[in-house]
């Protein structure tokens, strides 16, 4: 039996909404971040080359973030509130981008790991019976993949180069269990009742599963994942320093002052308009 | 200290019909990356597709000279390495 689509979100089930509205959120969140730590390394990234890549995926993903506001007005948000009038213990975003990163290497650790957790979570919603979504995410995807290819690119590059390895196992560790712990604990309510009604594809657990298997193979020459197999596994197992919050992520707080007035566009506030 | 790598010519075309033209080149530590580059610096067009080689796997056939080496119109980005 195939299952009917949703048409607009009103069309959504009792509690599936305010769910599917929360995870639209966090990836925006998530990608407006993540942009700005993106263009942080446009003049100072290892070539010129590099540096331009860096500029594209600012843009990927900024442009990413504005459709992703944008589409929250059927969820009866007002997506210029969510631009530019939050506090920063509102955001949604993954604690690994509440301030900016000392080094190339921890950048690698935002392209290659954090990027393509963000990349997983729209490939479950490739085919999700809420249909607005799926020509967007098909496009984004097709961005992303770039995404990816450099982060894996640089990864092999650093992991044959002198010190590279190390310094690569050091990053990539320190992000490693923010990145495990980012899809929700495997009981998670809401990606849970996503799963469920069939608007994401599978459940925390199921993505997670799907990220090892991308991120894996590189991973493990970092020891910190695994062929077992049918599946890659991360050698450690995610730690929960504070509850899983609603606001998808680990950590109490949010974006630091510098981040949060780039993210808002406080300095050109008074310039603005509807 | 991370070197550039090689240099990688960079081909593309608009549509099915047309012919490869010869966009550019870029520096870069491997293929996966080369492509990238490729993909994001020439990014004026709708590419219908677009390929790169490395400029050593080019052979000169009537000038002793490298390939891409020569300045002129031969491709429309200055081939330099950097």
């Amino acid at each position: 039996m195939t299952e009917s689509g949703f048409r607009s979100a009103a069309d959504l089930p009792e509690g599936v909404s305010g769910h599917l509205a929360n995870l639209i959120l966090a990836l925006a969140d998530n990608k407006r971040l993540l942009g700005i730590r993106y263009s942080d390394w446009i003049l100072g990234a290892p070539s010129v080359e590099a540096g331009i890549a860096c500029s594209a995926m600012a843009q990927d993903e900024w442009g990413h973030a504005r459709i992703l506001y944008a589409m929250l007005r059927d969820f009866g948000h007002d997506p210029s509130v969510l631009e530019h009038e939050r506090a920063s213990d509102e955001y949604h975003s993954s604690e690994l981008l509440d301030r900016d990163v000392a080094s190339w290497e921890e950048f690698l650790a935002l392209n290659f790991l954090w990027d393509t957790a963000l990349s997983v979570q729209f490939e479950m919603l490739v085919e999700s019976r809420y249909e607005p979504i799926h020509y967007k995410v098909r496009k984004l995807l097709e961005e992303e993949r770039f995404h990816f290819d450099h982060g894996q690119g640089w990864t092999s590059r650093l992991l044959s180069a002198e010190g590279g390895r190390a310094a690569l196992a050091e990053a990539f560790g320190a992000a490693w269990n923010a990145c495990l712990r980012g899809f929700g604990p495997d009981d998670d309510p809401l990606s849970g009742t996503l799963a469920a009604h069939g608007i994401v594809r599978r459940d925390a657990a199921g993505a997670r599963a799907r990220w090892l298997e991308r991120v894996g193979p590189v991973a493990a020459e970092t020891g910190l994942a695994r062929d077992a197999g049918s599946e890659w596994v991360s050698t450690r197992e995610p730690v929960w320093e504070d509850r899983w919050l609603l606001r998808r992520r680990a950590v109490e707080g949010g974006p630091d002052d510098d981040s949060l007035a780039r993210v808002r566009g406080d300095r050109n506030r008074e310039l603005l308009m509807d | 200290m991370i070197r550039n790598g090689r240099v990688y010519e960079v081909f593309a075309r608009k549509k099915r019909a047309d012919r490869f033209e010869h966009v550019g080149a870029v520096s870069a530590p491997n293929e996966q990356l080369a492509r990238v580059y490729a993909w994001q610096t020439y990014d004026e067009a709708k590419w219908f597709e677009m390929t790169v080689a490395p400029r050593d796997a080019f052979a000169a056939v009537n000038r002793p000279q490298a390939p891409f080496t020569l300045g002129g119109s031969g491709g429309r980005a200055s081939a330099d390495s950097r």
